[in-house]
């Protein structure tokens, strides 16, 4: 502890000769974001915590955004301190976390508690925590050191694709004894393009993705949970009372939205209708409120922040930092487009949340801290803050030079 | 520069990583997105409508405001079927299981099923079933049970807080006199609606409309919190029925027929009509055997033996399936039969009408007559023959031979034109072929007659249809076709539509609408009318030729015809010999206003009567219109005959002297016998104001009391009269009738209201039937 509290002090010393302001726009993004997420866990969760048939708020409309409220302002610190903390930092650290989450993935299975037959969730007392949030960070940054370190070597099978193959089976294989499934799916696609932006050969993502997909249809085929969503999926109203109730709410609530939406607050399907309303089906209700604009607007900001992190990634200082970067902003990418697509059905049912709106603490925590490693990183674009104080054209003719060199 | 440091670090990521995180950039922030924003647009803009209206339709409960059905009353406004207010029970496992099971306090699923299957009176077993069905919100336990039961449910549930045992509100049909006029009230299924009789065919008029409420509420029911949309569509309730049939009256037709059936062990039901004579209202329609409207599935004790007996499932229920059709048809509208010899009125008009007869026209009857075109000759009921007879003898001695030559002389194809006319068929157009007649009646599942084509029955070279028709054989019609008919006879020669409402109520009671009788035609002229009236009385009145005399009722003008027809189809089939027998009424004579039409369908030859109408049904609508009558506000007008004849009251002699005594007992029209010596009348039997028979013998005790031991009744029955009468006399004991009375030594007793063998009071009185058997015969 006490080294690690002494290496901090001595990276924070040399950070204030060598970095630069924080990225602007994503900052700003980022919290425009957080906020509209906090007001619309405010106005998804009323009725539920209201009605509170889960016996969990004691009927105070307001126990859930008052919490997501807290730890909104706790994450908005988070990333400040994230924010501050110097890149060589997390990449010294990178397998620490790893090891971190795969203690956690290991405890979640023997202290977890069970929801619905599945142990995804270790009870801290105050909150709950998912390891599987961690064991994303921990594939991000463990996976950019490897990449790093074996960046002569990625067209070998040793190195180019074991040591990342070893750990994603370690850590899905974990996943699958919870079971969470759409962890598991998002860790591989994260996997994937963390090797695929690493500089891995094509062919390898070729025969990756056969062979997932095939055991996917395996799956799919052997366990009726599975085949039922998929079911539901491609039929969603011919068992609208039982498997496609879901879906089916989900797509009143989208449809009914309009053009302007119902207004803020003013959602009908909220009123216990739709299951998860404030957890990974928010953007529905954010649909029916809000309508088309207001979903478009957000969706919008949400692109905008994903391109902006590519951006930054793009014009980060070293490959330690472009992989984090781009593992972080795909992590983000990958979440906000399966959360919508499984909202308006166009991929079958997951349980996967939408960052910065989903209700619950400690997945806002971690994604918070994602977005002050981004914004650390972005403190150590050296052209960006040299083209500010000169001229942007210049900045943008040395990239394309810079690009053609290569 | 920053381009060449990168360049040619090895820290900073190639040019292939560098393109592959724009394509990422561009597939992550651009074309998902792209992708999702069309998907956006075509659920919220594109299908919008659908979604909206799909979610609105999910969002809103309706709950239904049930009209009330409306009330059915008879003529005198006593209600013959109503609806009133009760609870189905149902359970909403989700929500027990939710909210109200709680170990702790002991409510468990056993407990509460166990409970509600006492409260309800049904298997626990099932109930813990229902429960067990735990995604489901609604089970029905038990529908529309009674208040108390239901009252019972709520206070279980109030005690224990329960949530998920609920009532709900619906309505159950009530018919007071439960089995009075049951075919034609009919019945309604669980849902309300009409299955059978008037709550069948006027089910839209009764039912109304249903009104709903509607409001948005939240996924379990209750209120959304901030939204205020509520709905209201008024429901309208039925409209009420007013019906012609006096419940009265159907109260004593049904009685008399119930006797007869058991009197003459009819084997196959039986079935009246009364009608208003002038405008064809339907006072009152009977159908044995009879069941509760209330309780409509269940069938005669005798049948269900029958059916617990069987062994088989499907012949059970099949058992089960006839006798219920059996039971709920209406007999005096779906059946049709020959018949018979009430058709003679028929014919008797027509060829009064036409002139082809008079009264005064003597026919000659020597037992039988050949008929062109007929191998054996027709038959006379009378073999021997009447003789030489006027055309109302004829009618009276209900003579076949005289009645075929009336049908020659009228001819086949005015016969023909008249039975039309008289509504029993339809021809169609071109006349070649006719056409299924009905009266039109408004009740549901009218029979249709079966008659001959045109060309057949006018055929030249072959009278045997003709003559088979003028005395009522081989054609088929319905019981209110031939009432109808002579109806059309009595009243003036107009046909009227015969009906049963006589107006529809709104929910406040006011009259909607009025039914206005419906003359269909005039058939015959209003002298031919009273004519056969006149003739038709001779055949009830005249105590010696009439053989509708068992009719008769002292003190009213009754006039009628018998009927008895063979089942020729029986007999064909199983070689029984099984009879139709009826007999038609109407009075009083002098201006006709009501008409009853009775038949018993195959009575037993064992019974001790000859089977014939004459014998069993002219009794019967006697008896009818004895109660009926004097109903209707007729008094009775006794000519000489009767005032000998008719039950009277026992003078108060107590305290009398003796010879006063005497005089009051004779003059009130009794004989008297004295018991003991004494100068003062002490007592008295039959008690002051007992009304007894003409005729009977008083006994007078002067300083005597009467025996006070018991006396045995003795079996009067097959009895005669006066035989009957002098030997409850000796026993001191009496008779009173209101049947038809004569000095003729034929008057029978057919029935007693004490059963032989009951041990009695000295001086009680027993009602005998009584008939008058002399001429029996199957007329």
């Amino acid at each position: 502890m006490q080294t690690n509290q002494t290496t901090i002090r001595n990276y924070s010393r040399s950070m204030k000769i060598t970095r630069g302001p924080m990225d602007i726009p994503f900052l700003v993004v980022t919290l425009l974001l957080l906020g509209i997420g906090v007001i619309m866990v405010l106005s998804a969760s009323y009725a539920s915590a209201y009605y509170d048939l889960n016996n969990e708020t004691g009927g105070s409309a307001t126990y859930y955004f008052t919490r997501q409220l807290i730890f909104a302002v706790m994450g908005v610190a988070v990333m400040y301190v994230c924010s501050r903390l110097p890149v060589s930092f997390y990449r010294r650290f990178s397998f620490f976390v790893l090891f971190i989450a795969i203690a956690l993935l290991l405890a979640v299975l023997v202290i977890g508690t069970r929801v619905n037959g599945a142990k995804r969730w270790i009870n801290l007392g105050f909150t709950t925590l998912q390891p599987s949030e961690i064991a994303k960070v921990a594939v991000i940054l463990s996976f950019s050191v490897l990449i790093c370190k074996y960046r002569n070597y990625m067209g070998t099978i040793k190195y180019g694709i074991m040591p990342f193959a070893i750990i994603l089976a370690v850590i899905v294989g974990l996943l699958v004894l919870e079971p969470h499934l759409s962890a598991s799916i998002i860790i591989l696609l994260l996997g994937a393009i963390m090797l695929f932006a690493g500089g891995a050969r094509m062919f390898w993502f070729l025969a990756g993705g056969i062979g997932i997909a095939g055991i996917f249809i395996v799956l799919i085929n052997t366990m009726e949970y599975s085949s039922e969503r998929i079911t539901a999926w491609l039929h969603p109203f011919e068992d609208m009372s039982d498997t496609g109730y879901q879906i089916v709410q989900s797509l009143y609530a989208v449809g009914s939205g309009g053009l302007y939406g119902l207004g803020l607050g003013n959602s009908r399907q909220k009123y216990l209708y739709l299951p998860e309303e404030h957890n990974d089906f928010i953007f529905s209700i954010i649909c029916e409120e809000l309508g088309f604009i207001g979903a478009l607007l957000i969706l919008t900001l949400f692109a905008l922040l994903i391109i902006r992190g590519y951006w930054i990634a793009l014009h980060s200082r070293d490959r330690y930092s472009f992989l984090v970067c781009t593992g972080v902003t795909s992590l983000l990418a990958i979440q906000v487009i399966l959360n919508v697509a499984v909202c308006t059905n166009l991929v079958p049912c997951t349980g996967i949340s939408l960052p910065f709106f989903s209700y619950g603490g400690t997945a806002l925590l971690v994604q918070m801290a994602e977005m002050g490693i981004i914004l650390s990183i972005s403190r150590d674009i050296p052209v960006v803050k040299t083209v500010k104080r000169k001229s942007g054209s210049t900045a943008k003719r040395s990239n394309k030079e810079r690009s053609a060199e290569q | 520069m920053a381009g060449k440091t990168r360049g040619n670090n090895p820290e900073t990521p190639n040019s292939m990583m560098l393109r592959r995180t724009l394509i990422l950039a561009i597939v992550c922030g651009i074309v998902a997105f792209s992708v999702l924003g069309l998907r956006l647009l075509k659920l919220q803009i594109l299908d919008h409508d659908f979604y909206e209206t799909a979610a609105v339709e999910g969002q809103l409960r309706d709950t239904t405001v049930t009209a009330e059905r409306g009330t059915i009353y008879d003529t005198n406004m006593k209600i013959l079927a109503m609806s009133a207010s009760v609870y189905n029970v149902y359970i909403s496992p989700v929500e027990i299981d939710k909210y109200d099971v709680d170990e702790k306090k002991g409510i468990t699923h056993s407990f509460i099923a166990d409970k509600l299957a006492e409260i309800l009176d049904i298997k626990s077993a099932d109930i813990l079933e229902k429960m067990g069905k735990s995604k489901t919100w609604y089970q029905t336990l038990a529908l529309k049970v009674e208040p108390e039961v239901s009252d019972a449910v709520r206070d279980f549930k109030t005690e224990y807080d329960l949530v998920g045992v609920r009532l709900e509100d619906t309505s159950k049909r009530y018919y007071p006199y439960s089995t009075l006029a049951a075919q034609v009230i009919g019945f309604v299924g669980n849902d309300d609606d009409g299955l059978a009789g008037i709550e069948a065919k006027y089910d839209d008029v009764l039912t109304g409309i249903n009104g709903r409420k509607v409001r948005l509420a939240n996924a379990v029911g209750t209120e959304m919190l901030l939204e205020d949309y509520e709905y209201y569509y008024d429901s309208k309730d039925g409209e009420g029925l007013v019906l012609t049939l006096d419940s009265t009256i159907q109260y004593y037709m049904e009685k008399h027929l119930e006797q007869a059936v058991l009197d003459y062990d009819v084997k196959n039901g039986a079935a009246a009509i009364a009608m208003d004579v002038d405008t064809g209202a339907i006072l009152g329609m009977v159908s044995l055997g009879n069941f509760d409207l209330n309780d409509y599935q269940t069938v005669s004790s005798e049948v269900q033996q029958k059916i617990d007996a069987e062994q088989d499932e499907e012949a059970k229920a099949k058992l089960l399936f006839d006798a219920q059709q059996l039971q709920w048809r209406n007999k005096a509208i779906s059946d049709t039969y020959e018949p018979g010899s009430t058709f003679k009125i028929i014919t008797l008009a027509m060829a009064l009408n036409e002139g082809v007869v008079s009264p005064e026209d003597s026919f000659y009857c020597g037992g039988s007559i050949d008929v062109t075109g007929r191998d054996d000759p027709v038959k006379c009921w009378k073999r021997q023959g009447h003789g030489s007879q006027t055309l109302t003898q004829a009618l009276q001695h209900s003579c076949n031979v005289a009645f075929v030559k009336i049908g020659l002389q009228v001819g086949a194809k005015k016969f023909y034109e008249y039975c039309e006319n008289f509504g029993f068929f339809k021809a169609s157009e071109d006349g070649s072929e006719y056409l299924h007649g009905k009266t039109g009646i408004d009740l549901l599942g009218e029979g249709s007659s079966i008659w001959w084509p045109h060309d057949y029955f006018t055929n030249d070279l072959n009278k045997s249809s003709l003559a088979a028709a003028s005395f009522g054989q081989t054609f088929n019609i319905t019981p209110i076709q031939l009432i109808t008919a002579v109806s059309a006879c009595c009243n003036g020669g107009y046909l009227m539509e015969p009906y049963l409402i006589k107006s529809t109520l709104d929910s406040e009671g006011n009259a909607i609408s009025t039914t206005e009788p419906k003359v269909v035609r005039q058939v015959v002229s209003e002298e031919t009318s009273a004519t056969v009236c006149g003739m038709l009385e001779q055949v009830v009145c005249d105590k010696k030729e009439g053989t509708g005399k068992n009719a008769y009722v002292a003190g009213y003008r009754i006039g009628g015809k018998t009927g008895t027809s063979e089942k020729v189809s029986k007999q064909v089939e199983t070689g029984d010999d099984e009879y139709i027998v009826s007999f038609i009424g109407v009075a009083p004579m002098d201006d006709p206003k009501i008409a009853i039409l009775t038949l018993l369908d195959n009575p037993s030859s064992s019974c001790g009567v000859l089977v014939g109408g004459g014998q069993m049904c002219a009794p019967t609508v006697g008896k009818m219109m004895a109660d009926i009558l004097p109903y209707m506000g007729y008094e009775p007008q006794y000519n000489d005959d009767d005032q000998k004849q008719i039950d009277r009251s026992v003078p108060d002699i107590a305290g009398m002297s003796l010879a006063d005594a005497q005089a009051a007992v004779t003059k009130a029209g009794f004989t008297y016998r004295v018991i003991g010596t004494g100068g003062t009348v002490t007592d008295q039997l039959p008690a002051a104001n007992s009304v007894i028979a003409a005729n009977s013998q008083v006994i007078i005790y002067c300083d005597e009391k009467p025996s006070t031991s018991l006396e045995t009744v003795p079996d009067l029955t097959g009895m005669s009269y006066s035989v009957a009468r002098q030997q409850l006399g000796s026993i001191a004991l009496f008779v009173r009738t209101s049947g038809a009375i004569s000095d003729s030594g034929s008057l029978v007793v057919t029935n007693q209201s004490v059963k032989a063998g009951t041990q009695v009071e000295h001086g009680t009185v027993i009602n005998v039937t009584i008939i008058d058997l002399a001429n029996q015969g199957r007329f």
